[in-house]
């Protein structure tokens, strides 16, 4: 990046980081409200394993430890993503049109011009809280190759998760209501993706390996590291992550360029 | 993958040299989708579309020269806006060609929108929730304005506009016409060679009008800018643009000076007259009469087209006939002209 | 007298009837809930016959039962923040009709069509695909009818002292979002709260929340005698009473304020 643009995005970022915490008391209020919100999965789990000792093989740090991988990577995505999170409402309100009438990229302005916070805050604090607890009690030797492999499984979700953001925002140029369908694809799957899918039906698996691959994010990862029995595909899926997110971002990025074409001969 | 822009690039537009905007026979359609609800209406849409088409402009051509003001005008839906956002690259025209400051707009994004300024009234692109120089800091940054430059844009804008007591105010705060007032300098900050102003006194109170448009005029004669309005309020198009250009169904129905529509419209006149006492008007051809006070039958006005009637035998017959206190002759005001032309009387 | 509140309820009954979609996506959410919760359960039994005395159609009921009465049991929780947030609160008190009972209204109507278009489709789903137990006795559905009325009243009792923030606060999201958190953990719709530690138990009986879901589900399931149930039940309705003083005191307060303030 040239230094140009890193000046606007550190323009950007003590804008955003200065109308976020303007009001102090209500951004801690919010920031907790969200870490307790998610972590309601968490404590479900807690209280559950205080009772049944382990689901299908996995303990309870081990359960941590998988779910930590899908909130630090949901915290750091929502820092840069935020706004194709939001997208439906920039184009509904009209504000897409703002960001065609500067001279800066797109998806530059869009993915610089907002970040959450408190769900970066919330949810991100989550993940480490978990990390934290867990990765001393799993078995998983720390080492340079282990470091290596979390650093890019991480990166790889970040990237798969984005990429599901940005096709899901890009269908804001076409329907004007999308919500039930983020819903439908991403925060309803991201509920139950934090368990190990070995526990589901073929089909629920099928959709979170191949249709929206949340296993990749954090089940494969934490396969990798952790070994657990249940393990009933391809080992090379083990280090599919990064690829998968190269590959998922690339053809969203595709869909993206065409739409913004569709979006100047159509309107809006 | 299948290209939306058809439009012919390397073709160089003749025209004036000296014409900033160039548009040739510019049409666009909207298609607007007609699906059913839900997703399989939506799957259904992204693999079988179907539309029902708009003609939102017709063939429309014009120039315009650096540093000419120019209003668009036209009622809801004419075809204005979309003119706008084809001429500021948001949009590209089905057929047609359109060069603005050398560039094809929305082929060049990144390069042409550095040389225009875009001023939405409705839609304020400052920063909501943070002190006005907030945002044109981003501003500076977004369109690499240098420092000296933005220094002196910038200090000039606010005592032109005397914006300093609300410089550090959050925008949330503002008042309408003080917002309005920041929405345009933060148009304005990169020193753009064009500036389009869609609505820019929407909502704005008599005196905030007042201030924007002399700031409008002083611009435009100190920097020779050009400008394109679109409004609905007259006296923002009185006031500042000296040439007009009406849409109306996508197409242009009138491209010239403001004098120019009395001139070539103006025929209607009217006769505001006072008698005596409340009396009955016996019907007179070609002339339709008014009572201009509904409790008081005193005053009437005669509207009629001045080639169908003699004004001095109109009044010669009122005043043999009936007692008269007082008469005026006076010619419709502009706004009812536009109106006649939107409604297709006079063309 | 009654009259003006059922317009209201109906209103905001044929108010849902609008967007066919959303509603539909609704069900399909509480369906795959359930069934995702029924395969964690699964996992968990691992074929075991029973947990503590507790089997796994036990568990498979009370999820059933719970997650489509929460389907029902649809407070607006931004009912009052709303209004205060956009001041239209002020005009609302001058009507000729009691504020709360519109807002009481305007929730029971959005029930009763949750009730009907929700919770009965996604029941019988939800019982075909997982199965449930069928209710005990009959004398005992009756009970857990009546049960699952005072479970709604004191989840909304504890939603209506909630939303008497919003006089104070700004914004009332980050409470309520809290308040929410607890109703989720401690109302038995996401554990059994059979499976709570002995510990959690000695807190929860000095909390309200048990009484929303769990209360109607143990009576549905006949884990509960007679005198068993006239003591829950009698807590259930102490509950709604406690809260709604607690709620009602603010709302006075707050009026208070709104007038002193001029909104």
């Amino acid at each position: 990046m040239k230094s140009d643009t890193l000046n606007l995005a550190a323009v950007y970022t003590k804008i955003i980081i200065k109308s976020w915490f303007q009001y102090k008391v209500d951004a801690v209020l919010r920031s907790l409200a969200v870490f307790l919100r998610e972590a309601t999965g968490i404590l479900v789990i807690y209280f559950t394993l205080l009772k049944f000792d382990s689901l299908n093989g996995w303990d309870m740090y081990e359960l941590f430890f998988l779910f930590s991988l899908l909130f630090v990577t949901y915290g750091i995505l929502i820092i840069f993503f935020t706004g194709l999170r939001d997208f439906g409402n920039t184009v509904r309100t009209g504000n897409f049109d703002r960001y065609i009438l500067r001279p800066r990229g797109l998806l530059f302005q869009i993915i610089f011009s907002d970040a959450d916070w408190f769900a970066a805050i919330g949810q991100g604090g989550l993940g480490i809280v978990l990390f934290v607890i867990s990765a001393g009690k799993v078995e998983v030797v720390w080492n340079i190759t282990t470091i290596l492999y979390y650093t890019f499984a991480i990166l790889g979700g970040v990237l798969i998760q984005g990429a599901i953001f940005l096709i899901l925002a890009t269908l804001n140029i076409y329907l004007i209501e999308t919500m039930s369908i983020k819903e439908l694809f991403y925060f309803n799957g991201k509920k139950f993706a934090g368990y190990p899918i070995s526990i589901f039906h073929k089909a629920v698996q099928f959709c979170m390996v191949y249709i929206v691959p949340f296993a990749f994010v954090n089940y494969f990862p934490a396969q990798y590291l952790l070994q657990k029995e249940d393990m009933a595909y391809p080992r090379v899926y083990l280090y599919l992550t990064p690829v998968v997110g190269i590959g998922m971002y690339v053809m969203a990025y595709v869909f993206w360029r065409y739409s913004i074409k569709y979006y100047k001969s159509s309107g809006n | 993958m299948k290209d939306f822009i058809k439009v012919n690039n390397s073709s160089q537009i003749t025209g004036g040299s000296d014409c900033i905007i160039k548009v040739r026979n510019v049409s666009k359609i909207f298609k607007i989708s007609r699906r059913a609800a839900g997703i399989p209406g939506m799957l259904a849409n992204m693999i079988a579309p179907k539309y029902e088409k708009k003609q939102a402009v017709k063939d429309i051509s014009f120039d315009i020269e650096q540093g000419e003001m120019v209003g668009f005008i036209g009622p809801n839906g004419a075809g204005k806006s979309t003119m706008i956002k084809m001429l500021s690259g948001i949009l590209c025209p089905d057929s047609g060609e359109i060069q603005v400051a050398r560039y094809i707009p929305y082929r060049q994004r990144k390069e042409y929108v550095q040389n225009i300024g875009v001023v939405f009234g409705q839609k304020s692109q400052l920063q909501w929730d943070l002190p006005v120089i907030d945002s044109f800091e981003l501003l500076k940054a977004i369109y690499r304005i240098p420092e000296s430059d933005y220094k002196k844009n910038l200090n000039r804008f606010i005592e032109m506009l005397n914006m300093s007591e609300f410089l550090n105010r959050p925008v949330r705060q503002l008042s309408l016409g003080q917002r309005m007032r920041a929405d345009i300098v933060a148009a304005l900050l990169h020193s753009p060679k064009i500036v389009f102003f869609d609505e820019p006194t929407i909502g704005v109170d008599i005196v905030g009008k007042e201030t924007i448009r002399n700031f409008i005029c002083e611009l435009n004669t100190q920097d020779n800018v050009s400008m394109i309005f679109t409004t609905h309020d007259m006296q923002d198009i009185e006031k500042t643009c000296k040439r007009l250009i009406i849409i109306d169904k996508g197409s242009k129905v009138y491209d010239g000076s403001l004098l120019g529509i009395r001139e070539k419209y103006g025929t209607t006149r009217q006769l505001d007259v006072e008698f005596n006492k409340d009396i009955e008007v016996a019907p007179i051809e070609h002339v339709q009469i008014q009572q201009l006070d509904e409790t008081d039958g005193r005053k009437k006005r005669f509207i009629f087209e001045n080639q169908e009637v003699q004004i001095d035998e109109l009044m010669n017959h009122l005043l043999s006939n009936y007692g008269i206190r007082d008469i005026n002759v006076s010619e419709p005001e502009i706004e009812a002209l536009i109106r006649k032309i939107y409604n297709g009387e006079v063309l | 007298m009654l009259t003006p509140y059922l317009a209201f309820a109906r209103k905001s009954f044929l108010g849902r009837s609008a967007y066919r979609f959303n509603h539909f996506m609704g069900i399909l959410n509480t369906i795959v809930q359930i069934f995702i919760f029924w395969e964690i359960y699964q996992a968990l039994y691992h074929g075991r016959g029973e947990i503590d005395g507790v089997t796994m159609s036990m568990v498979t009921t009370n999820f059933v039962l719970s997650i489509c009465l929460g389907a029902v049991f649809t407070v607006d929780d931004f009912y009052l923040p709303y209004r205060i947030g956009n001041g239209s609160i002020a005009t609302e008190l001058l009507l000729p009709v009691s504020f709360k009972g519109r807002m009481l209204a305007d929730n029971l109507g959005n029930a009763v069509f949750q009730l009907v278009f929700h919770f009965i489709p996604a029941l019988f789903v939800a019982a075909v695909v997982v199965g449930i137990d069928t209710p005990y006795s009959f004398p005992m559905f009756v009970l857990f009818i009546f049960s699952a009325l005072l479970g709604y009243g004191v989840l909304w009792s504890i939603s209506f002292a909630v939303q008497m923030s919003s006089f104070w606060l700004i914004n009332v999201w980050s409470i309520v979002t809290i308040k929410n958190v607890f109703v989720n953990v401690l109302s038995g719709s996401m554990i059994p709260l059979w499976f709570m530690p002995d510990w959690m138990d000695s807190i929860m009986r000095f909390l309200p929340f048990s009484s929303i879901y769990f209360t109607p589900v143990q009576i549905y399931l006949g884990e509960l005698s007679y005198r068993e149930i006239g003591e829950k039940c009698m807590i259930q309705i102490i509950w709604i009473f406690l809260i709604y003083l607690l709620g009602n005191f603010l709302w006075e307060r707050g009026k208070k304020k709104l007038v002193v303030q001029g909104g």
